[in-house]
């Protein structure tokens, strides 16, 4: 792509996420939202494959009506409270609205189709941007006006997405169409706590980011698309298929590894407000997703294919330093001694 | 709610079922999502008028440019699809299924 267009895309999705995390009204949130979708659409369809152009049209059609649907229900909640304040959000069938047009956004069942689709046609590094970038406006303003949220609406959001998120992403061999699914289950626990505890949802998005970006950084090193791929990617880069299956551990939420830590925080905060068949419910849903994630390491790391395979083996070539991934690994497998200290910065 | 309202939220609301139901042409979305801006321009170029708020006289103009650029996009999209899938029909679409 063009060095001058990466460049105004990328400052462009910079500065939308910033206009929209720092808005206080619903017209600019809804600008920045605007400048988002525009500025990566280029970066979708940049290779002009029809797989890409099809995620392209795809994730356009959807996020430019969720943008509609989120302005349309803050114009609602102007006519009937007379302001444009974000966190001032009182009428119901705004906060209906807000609440599908969101789920549409961030890809929560049953508003997922597109997400997994979209993010197969798109290459490794702009599918990570589309898992976590792109949902860093929509979580904001869904934390900005959590307190006036359908507290059961957001609560069936969640275990269905977990649900869906875990129970689809068994019979899939492409690994971009299992990190969508695993976006997705993620997403559901963030928005299960958001009604109780807003700043675990917080944490628990900062924590999926590190350990997302992580799979798709390593993923994009050694290139691997599918399954298949996986199997022989030991020759190119044996640490990185170690370092791979840890942190496909610590997505699923195995105990000394990072992402244990919000798994367990929110199951403690449902267990103090009362919502115990709740936090069983979500986690004997999310072991669905730690037969895929197990799948996942088992390939990287366990197995040697049986036979001599059809690809050529690269032994050992194109060993380049990549320090945005080693330091993402040690964040996303480490982090849990030091959750007291991360529990009092909350 | 006043005839006015009514009007308004009728409008957006048929516009976003023509949206989820279209059936065959790409470029039949891409009409329903720019009524539906259309839609939201009337009431928020009221806005300053009822409520005597003359600050509040840009915004349409700033959401009409920004839905502009949305239509030129999903025009780009349409043109883009007719290059790589021959026709804008929409069941063509299904290179990525699961």
């Amino acid at each position: 792509m063009n060095p001058h267009a990466k460049l105004i895309c990328t400052v462009s999705l910079i500065m939308g996420t910033s206009i929209t995390i720092s808005s206080n009204h619903w017209i600019l949130a809804w600008t920045g939202l605007e400048i988002n979708t525009l500025a990566i659409i280029p970066l979708i369809s940049k290779s002009h494959h029809p797989r890409a152009i099809e995620a392209t049209i795809k994730y356009f059609l959807t996020q430019s009506t969720a943008s509609a649907l989120i302005l349309f229900s803050s114009m609602t909640n102007a006519w009937s409270t007379g302001q444009w304040d974000i966190t001032q959000l009182n009428h119901p069938t705004s906060c209906l609205m807000l609440t599908m047009a969101i789920a549409i956004k961030l890809g929560l069942v049953p508003f997922h189709f597109w997400f997994p689709e979209v993010l197969q046609g798109s290459s490794l590094i702009t599918a990570l941007l589309l898992s976590t970038l792109m949902k860093l406006p929509p979580i904001t303003l869904l934390l900005l006006t959590s307190q006036s949220l359908n507290t059961t609406l957001l609560t069936l959001l969640a275990i269905a997405s977990t649900l869906i998120g875990g129970w689809m992403g068994l019979n899939q061999t492409q690994t971009r169409k299992i990190l969508a699914f695993s976006s997705i289950s993620h997403l559901g626990w963030m928005i299960m706590i958001i009604s109780y505890n807003p700043q675990l949802t917080i944490l628990t998005f900062i924590l999926y980011t590190i350990m997302t970006s992580t799979v798709f950084l390593s993923l994009a090193q050694i290139k691997v698309l599918k399954l298949s791929t996986m199997l022989i990617s030991w020759t190119k880069t044996p640490m990185l298929n170690a370092t791979v299956m840890l942190t496909l551990l610590s997505l699923a939420g195995l105990p000394p590894l990072t992402g244990f830590m919000p798994k367990w925080l929110i199951i403690q905060e449902l267990t103090k407000q009362e919502m115990t068949p709740m936090a069983t419910i979500i986690t004997m849903l999310s072991l669905l997703s730690l037969f895929f994630y197990l799948r996942l390491a088992y390939h990287s790391t366990i197995t040697l294919p049986p036979n001599s395979s059809n690809h050529m083996k690269l032994w050992r070539t194109n060993k380049t330093l990549n320090t945005p991934t080693a330091i993402l690994t040690a964040l996303s497998t480490t982090l849990l001694p030091l959750s007291p200290l991360i529990i009092t910065m909350l | 709610m006043s005839p006015l309202h009514f009007s308004f939220y009728s409008a957006f609301t048929f516009s976003s079922l023509g949206l989820a139901f279209h059936r065959t042409h790409l470029i039949s979305a891409l009409l329903c999502l720019e009524s539906m801006m259309l839609s939201m321009f009337i009431p928020l170029s009221i806005w300053p008028v009822e409520n005597q708020t003359p600050s509040f006289a840009l915004v349409p103009i700033l959401m009409l440019a920004f839905s502009a650029c949305e239509a030129g996009t999903g025009l780009a999209m349409l043109v883009a699809s007719a290059r790589t899938h021959g026709s804008d029909h929409l069941h063509n679409l299904n290179l990525l299924q699961c």
